[in-house]
């Protein structure tokens, strides 16, 4: 590939109806300015607000609409921790388009009347995350109601009138402005998408490239081994937010549809690695509760719909809450190069802190997860100080597969937080392989947790509590499995 | 008919204006701190001349480049603008750079050279203890004879609960815009709690006279004490930089900075010893409670002496020791919190009373009860303040029933009994909270009132709003007290210029102080109106007897009791009053009565009235995980006759959550250099939407007028804070379960999973043995 070619520096999307080009070349923004940085930059966007630039108090929510499949779907997420490069396509959407004229919204309306705003700083955050919930659900429940609540700190109301008043703004079930103009607004957007020539966008100090094509993608990737990957960007936005890094070159996987795919055969189940970690845990309810169960206390509503599972996989994390339970669940990658595929075990893909066997030319396409043997009883565990948007103290993927003699046939004990990265108990395992699954055993088994682990202390939690836990979650596995 | 926070509509719809949201010119600057990377040591030398040569950099500054005094206490004078000799914590700044952006000052940072001799340094409570560091001497509140009585009691104990500080976590970070005017001016715009203390303190580092210096802060988004004084700081070094490069500029803390470097709630250390009978009725108590004051005094004293005077609770103890010391420590100087010291005097009552029921084997809303202050009698203070108006009973009788708890006492028993890894937990607990600031001279505020010729008024007080709906509440007061539709008056910003003089909007004080002003200048304007009034109403209808005295304001108009047929509109009365020359702008001053405090015999009327409160918690801990959940909180407030009953709710359910967060989930933890490691919200957890009580019953206590208020109305910022200490006595309630409540549950606060599920190994271990 030519990058005489790649001209174009310029992104297009909808702010509010109207339509705005970014010229890289020209405008005083990186591609790496966060969409927050650039809506606070106008002077008729000040409702986002940051409170934190690092995705863990929503003050800066915003929706986006996008165009899935052949609809428009809306979505909430944490602008402080988007490029504004990766907006392309997307509708953008603040408060500020909301109300009409002199008229609020419904969901404003119900703010109001539940006095769900004291200081008021987080208001706007709480009125887009409801706003995204209003137009995905009709009929909401508490526990949507909370989930989609679940990145917004507020420290003045104590919720209780944020819940009622997204209780009440739903009653109109998802009807307002944007009803109408839905059609044109998916026009709008497929016509600016219906380019798929690689977008280059150069700075100064920045290349960003957004290809939208695999083939371009992998070509990208051999030609530029040392750019960075952008999934989500919710761990590499980071870098630029609070370690004030530069990225100098990245290429951002997220306009790729054909990475977003969720397919099945009879033994296999397949996520296409763009998905979103929302994506996923929606399509794996049935198939793979574990998983569902621990996506669902991932980070909140919001990360989660824009942070792809290749990216928790990708960055390798000690703490990632999805690589214990997929080991568990023996899923594998499949990694590809311009050169063609090859398929690796995550447990084997997983070498070190934060260390993978990704060559610089290769990117991860397809997470597939093994449908698993009727025998087999998985669950996964995580502890934290809070229950939603917080990171794992320690993290736990548990199989076991008793055989017809009652004796462990099979078991694996995965943990994350205990260990330079996510590592199996094979000690612990090993002194239950062939023994009854009894409280007994178990008990003498996680004596061995500490020839396995020698955790540290850290911001989140001591050694000794990070040991303990970890016995902990195995007794508790057992309490919960026990026959 | 409901009153809406008054910014509401604004809030929903972007409308609002914080300071980042202010418009200003392209010539802004943004203001950055080079600040100390150790607790303690000395500065040796530095150099700025190549930093200073950076693209894009307008000025860096050290304490040198002052053109006042370098200090920026409130009370005390001791705490530097910026450092000069030594640094005495982590994040004390030293240098101020000016820059357009902030890539340039981060440029600029590595360009500055500066050496420092790293000294020893106390990082801990225990440490500044043990090596005597306090920042003055102690005090002492006494009553009885403590030692006498706890040598002939019958039982007694002894033993010391440690409490983690706490972070504000406003939204909305420290931020001031500073902007330069003719001559000396400068205008403020601040997110501070204390305008006229900003404006002192940039006066003073500017050396210019507070009239060069205008304060002004339309809201702040989030306060809870948090920006009492610590609001000062950016201010001051805005003010600095603007005057220095004679440019709008911001200083915007961001949140790890702001987390790094601002006070927080005290951490202290409690000691006692109490002596009880049989019957759980608490003879005496010795307590001695360390503050961790950080570097400087900031608000300790004062925190520390509420600490004190809240350290018996709701519990009348007839002989009670209190000694107060404020340690010295390499941290950031600690400051204002809801409660102000008044969470952490009560934790040291609630846990003896905890335990006392857990030795004699009683349930502790029992021994609660019986040590509540009387009615007629036991009713004295350790200061000496007689508590009056107790609502005590009244709570007590209406919150057993409604949250029902002597069924649900039972059905957590046998939960317990039936369940080895999940435990559950239940505990009631009052909160009896003195309202005044304990400094008398504090208890004091003013208003402006103007009415404009169309009939609308512009009330501008001394009040700051937070979100506290401070001015919803002074619009409702103008509003009923004209007579008026609440939409004919509009609050304006707090500004230096309009309300001289005023003290912070803090001690949950701002409606008592300010509403009390707000109806003095209007009763002034309505006297004036009044006799206008007389004599147009005499003109309308001859021969009438018309007198000021029988004039009443009502439903947008003016009109005489005795013939209230005969009606003139407010509009139309305030034009004629302005036709006949009668000042149509009227200061309202208030001082609250009676208030005082003698620090060396700790003995006085500091408070002029105490809000009561009190709340049943129950909660669920899974024993393996130290994880919990708060499944059901019933609470019963006294708010006086509310004045807004969903903005009082909103208080309450609002420090509730905060409470809950400082008792479960939000530690501070620390390296042995000082340190703070949880300086963002990865790390550090405020509650989430998910961590409130599952089910949660808010009420204000009816049919209980407070007398000498404002429209009989209460204080509620603050004593709802401390109904969460529930949520702490139930954790610790089911901690206990685990041991068959015979073993005492070793439980920090906050009890934070961690601390949960290390306290439920050590009593299984016990168990065992
Ligand atoms: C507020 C907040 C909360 C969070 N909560 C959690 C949590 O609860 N649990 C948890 O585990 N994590 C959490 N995280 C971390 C992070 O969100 C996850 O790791 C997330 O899955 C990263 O996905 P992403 O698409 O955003 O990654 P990105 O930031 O885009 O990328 C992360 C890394 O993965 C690599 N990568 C991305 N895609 C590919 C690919 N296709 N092939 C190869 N490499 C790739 C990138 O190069 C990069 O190094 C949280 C983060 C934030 C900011
Ligand atoms: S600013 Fe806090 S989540 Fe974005
Ligand atoms: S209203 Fe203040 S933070 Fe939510």
């Amino acid at each position: 590939m030519n990058h005489e070619i790649l001209k174009t520096s310029e992104i297009r999307f909808l702010l509010g109806e109207q339509e705005v080009n970014i010229d890289f070349s020209v405008s005083n923004y990186k591609p790496t300015t966060t969409l927050l940085q650039y809506l606070r930059s106008l002077p008729d966007r000040k409702s986002v607000k940051e409170g934190c630039a690092e995705g863990d108090c929503g003050a800066c929510t915003v929706v986006f609409a996008e165009i899935k499949g052949n609809a428009l779907k809306y979505k909430a997420v944490n602008s402080c921790i988007v490029f504004l490069a990766s907006v392309h396509g997307k509708q953008i959407l603040t408060v500020e388009d909301l109300g009409k004229g002199k008229h609020l919204h419904p969901i404003q309306e119900a703010m109001v009347e539940e006095d769900a705003g004291q200081c008021g700083f987080c208001t706007p955050g709480f009125t887009m995350s409801i706003f995204g919930l209003y137009k995905n659900n009709n009929e909401p429940e508490k526990s949507d109601i909370e989930t989609a609540l679940s990145g917004n700190l507020c420290r003045c109301t104590g919720y209780r009138p944020i819940l009622d008043a997204a209780e009440r703004a739903c009653i109109y079930k998802g009807m307002d402005k944007f009803t109408g103009k839905e059609h044109q607004i998916f026009q709008q957007l497929t016509e600016i998408k219906s380019n798929k020539e690689i977008l280059f966008l150069k700075t100064e100090q920045n290349q960003y490239y957004l290809p939208f094509s695999l083939s371009d993608l992998l070509h990208l990737k051999k030609e530029n081994p040392h750019a960075l990957l952008a999934g989500g960007t919710s761990d590499i936005a980071l870098r630029v937010t609070k370690k004030k890094e530069n990225l100098p070159l990245i290429i951002d996987i997220s306009q790729l549809d054909e990475l977003k795919t969720i397919s099945k055969n009879d033994n296999i189940m397949f996520f296409g690695a763009g998905c979103s970690l929302e994506d996923v845990r929606i399509a794996c309810e049935k198939e793979f509760p574990s998983l569902f169960s621990i996506l669902s206390v991932f980070g909140s509503l919001p990360v989660r719909n824009n942070a792809t599972i290749s990216g928790n996989i990708g960055s390798a994390s000690p703490i990632s809450d999805t690589l214990p339970v997929l080991m568990a669940l023996d899923a594998s990658l499949e990694i590809q190069n311009i050169h063609g595929k090859r398929e690796q075990k995550i447990e084997d893909f997983i070498v070190g802190y934060r260390k993978t066997t990704l060559s610089s030319d290769e990117i991860i396409t397809r997470i597939k997860i093994p449908f698993q043997d009727k025998n087999n009883i998985l669950k996964s565990y995580k502890v934290s100080k809070r229950r939603d948007l917080d990171i794992s103290t320690v993290n736990a993927g548990f199989m076991l597969n008793i055989n017809n003699r009652g004796l462990v046939e099979s078991i694996k004990l995965v943990y994350g937080g205990m260990a330079a990265f996510t590592k199996r108990a094979t000690q612990t395992e090993k002194s239950l392989l062939n023994k009854e699954w009894c409280r007994e055993n178990v008990e003498n088994a996680l004596k061995n947790i500490q020839n396995d682990f020698s955790p540290i202390s850290d911001a989140r939690a001591g050694a000794e509590a990070r040991q303990l836990l970890a016995e902990n979650l195995l007794l508790k596995f057992w309490n919960e499995t026990r026959i | 008919m409901k009153i809406f926070h008054e910014s509401a509509a604004y809030h929903v719809s972007g409308k609002a204006v914080y300071i980042d949201d202010i418009q200003v010119s392209d010539q802004i600057l943004n203001g950055y701190l080079y600040t100390s990377p150790y607790a303690h040591a000395k500065i040796l030398k530095f150099d700025l001349s190549e930093a200073r040569k950076t693209n894009g950099v307008s000025a860096i500054l050290s304490y040198r480049d002052l053109p006042g005094e370098n200090q920026m206490g409130p009370i005390v004078h001791d705490e530097p603008v910026l450092a000069e000799k030594s640094v005495e914590f982590i994040g004390q700044a030293i240098f101020l750079i000016a820059a357009q952006t902030e890539e340039a000052a981060l440029e600029a940072k590595k360009k500055i050279s500066i050496e420092f001799e790293e000294l020893p340094a106390v990082t801990t409570l225990k440490q500044g203890i043990e090596q005597n560091s306090f920042l003055q001497a102690q005090r002492k509140i006494e009553i009885g004879n403590t030692e006498k009585a706890l040598k002939e009691t019958k039982n007694t104990l002894s033993g010391e609960i440690e409490i983690g500080g706490q972070e504000h976590w406003y939204l909305e970070t420290q931020v001031c815009l500073c902007v330069p005017g003719e001559g000396m001016e400068m205008k403020a715009y601040a997110s501070t709690q204390n305008p006229a203390e900003t404006q002192a303190i940039i006066a003073e580092v500017l050396g210019v006279s507070k009239h060069q210096i205008e304060v002004e802060t339309r809201r702040l988004g989030g306060a809870f004490g948090g920006k009492e004084t610590q609001g000062n700081h950016v201010a001051a070094w805005a003010a600095v930089l603007a005057n220095h490069t004679k440019r709008p500029v911001k200083v915007r803390l961001q949140r790890d900075e702001d987390q790094k470097i601002t006070g927080k709630r005290h951490p202290f250390l409690i000691k006692y010893t109490a002596g009880y009978n049989d019957e759980g009725l608490i003879e005496a108590v010795d307590l001695e409670l360390f503050a961790n004051a950080g570097y400087a005094t900031d608000l300790t004293m004062a925190v520390l002496e509420r600490a004190m005077m809240h350290a018996e609770n709701a519990y009348f103890i007839p002989n009670m020791r209190i000694i107060g010391k404020p340690v010295k420590t390499n941290l950031p100087s600690n400051t204002a919190f809801r409660g102000f010291g008044g969470p952490q005097g009560m934790i040291g009552i609630e846990t003896i009373i905890d335990i006392v029921a857990r030795k004699l084997q009683k349930d502790s809303a029992e021994i609660r009860f019986k040590n509540l202050y009387g009615i007629h009698d036991k009713n004295i203070t350790p200061y000496g303040q007689k508590v009056e108006n107790n609502r005590l009973f009244m709570l007590y009788e209406q919150l057993v029933k409604s949250s029902e708890y002597q069924m649900r006492r039972k059905d957590v028993e046998r939960y317990n009994a039936q369940n080895e890894f999940s435990k559950r937990g239940l505990a009631m607990t009052p909160v009896k909270f003195g309202i005044s600031f304990t400094t008398a001279f504090l208890n004091q505020a003013g208003a402006l009132v103007n009415l404009y010729t169309d009939g609308s008024v512009l009330l501008n007080h001394g009040g700051v709003e937070m979100g506290q709906g401070l001015h919803t509440k002074m619009q409702q007061i103008a509003a009923l007290e004209f007579g008026i539709d609440i939409d004919l008056v509009k609050v304006n910003a707090t500004n230096t210029s309009k309300v001289p003089n005023t003290s912070p909007t803090a001690a949950s004080s701002g409606t008592d102080l300010n509403g009390m002003a707000v109806k003095i200048a209007v009763d002034k304007l309505k006297a004036r109106l009044a006799k206008v009034a007389v004599k147009k109403l005499a003109e309308l209808q001859q021969g009438l007897n018309f007198v000021e005295e029988d004039i009443v304001f009502e439903k947008n108009a003016v009109f005489s009791s005795k013939y209230s047929d005969l009606k003139i509109g407010f509009q139309q009365i305030v034009n004629a009053a302005w036709l006949e020359r009668e000042s149509l702008s009227a200061t309202g001053f208030y001082s609250t009565p009676g208030v005082h405090f003698d620090r060396t015999e700790g003995k006085g009327q500091p408070f002029f009235y105490f809000a009561f409160g009190m709340a049943v918690t129950e909660v669920e801990i899974d024993v393996l995980t130290g994880q919990h959940h708060v499944l059901r909180a019933d609470i019963l407030h006294d708010a006086g006759e509310s004045l807004n009953r969903s903005i009082d709710i909103g208080q309450v359910e609002g420090a509730y959550v905060q409470g809950l967060g400082w008792v479960t989930s939000e530690e501070m933890k620390y390296d042995t250099k000082g340190n703070l490691l949880n300086h963002s919200p990865d790390t550090y957890k405020i509650p989430g939407v998910r961590d409130i009580p599952q089910i949660f019953n808010v009420k204000l206590l009816e049919g209980a007028p407070n007398p000498t208020t404002i429209r009989k109305s209460k204080a509620v910022g603050e004593p709802p804070f401390m109904l969460a200490i529930s949520a702490y006595m139930a954790l610790r309630d089911a901690v206990s379960a685990v041991g068959n409540h015979k073993l005492e549950p070793d439980l920090q606060l906050p009890a934070t999973n961690e601390w949960i599920v290390l306290a439920c190994r050590k009593l299984r271990n016990m168990l065992m043995c």
